[in-house]
């Protein structure tokens, strides 16, 4: 197996290890002398705070699409509503974990036609899905869980949307 | 020895041994699923108990090569409650699904390895994609979680 890139030479900033504390999901790092496994997979360097904030952005390009299937579909709105939900929780989870992102979300491509905004709507979740699963894999520790746990449930979503 | 069952390695054998226990459960678990489902609606719960049986042997030969001694099945389980209808057997093949996923998110926090991640990844969202359809059947809404395995 590769060597984990969670184990290379790091970087250490205040920016970073607010975001490792902002998770939430793990110990919390309190400074950068510890050696622990907890505490080494918890580090984050400068490249995976970005590639956190990166996730924000696209969890809100997400939701965003949500809202578009909804105003194409009203229908839809009613049946999958407590989805939307979720996506806004999943957002304010990434949010509170990458504290000091500045990413800016994108539009969904295009918008869906009408009545096809569940279908649409899948495809939409889809992506957000392998760009968060993407993403885990080169994060660590709580960021990672964080990640493949949205990634997870969003694939949940895909299912239901099917 | 205290050292080595503090290295990063350790805690990932340590979460992958402990999805083993998990999916020693689950293939336990499927058993009484689809004892407890009419015939025709066994096909969803054999493919599970395939799945989790995969995962299994795949785990045993992981932490085989890594010199850790792959968790047995306990010999015996409880039932975290009756499973008398199709309706109890979806609720229970729901919980086994959670336990898995919860098992293998704690394996991604625990992961050293990018190979380990991957795979948690692919078990994961499996899990949930499962589970939406046993809470379906089951009649649990909402089907879908925002965070599968994690608590929330």
């Amino acid at each position: 197996m590769p060597p984990s890139p969670a184990l290379g030479r790091r970087t250490f900033t205040r920016r970073t290890l607010l975001t490792v504390s902002a998770a939430g999901l793990a110990v919390a790092v309190t400074g950068c002398t510890s050696s622990s496994p907890a505490d080494e997979r918890n580090a984050v360097t400068d490249e995976q705070a970005d590639g956190l904030a990166a996730q924000v952005a696209v969890q809100q390009t997400l939701v965003q699409a949500y809202d578009l299937a909804f105003q194409a579909d009203p229908a839809l709105a009613a049946a999958a509503g407590a989805l939307a939900d979720q996506a806004g929780e999943q957002l304010d989870r990434l949010r509170d974990a990458a504290p000091d992102s500045t990413s800016s979300a994108t539009a969904p491509p295009g918008a869906p036609a009408p009545g096809q905004g569940q279908a649409w709507l899948r495809t939409q979740v889809a992506v957000a899905a392998t760009s968060h699963a993407t993403a885990a894999l080169d994060q660590t520790g709580a960021r990672a869980a964080l990640l493949a746990s949205i990634a997870a449930g969003l694939r949940g979503h895909e299912a239901l949307l099917a | 020895m205290a050292d080595d069952e503090n290295t990063p390695m350790a805690t990932e054998n340590a979460a992958l041994s402990d999805a083993l226990a998990a999916a020693h459960a689950a293939v336990w678990g499927y058993g009484v699923v689809g004892a407890a489902l009419p015939t025709d609606a066994r096909a969803a719960a054999v493919a599970a108990e395939d799945a989790h049986r995969g995962i299994r042997d795949a785990l045993i030969a992981l932490l085989g090569e890594r010199g850790a001694d792959p968790v047995l099945p306990e010999a015996g389980y409880a039932l975290p409650f009756p499973v008398l209808s199709a309706v109890d057997a979806a609720a229970l093949a729901a919980v086994l699904e959670g336990g898995v996923a919860a098992a293998w998110v704690r394996v991604v926090d625990g992961a050293v390895e990018r190979s380990t991640r991957a795979l948690a990844m692919e078990v994961l969202s499996a899990a949930e994609v499962r589970a939406v359809g046993w809470r379906t059947a089951a009649g649990q809404p909402p089907v879908t979680r925002a965070f599968p395995g994690l608590q929330q």
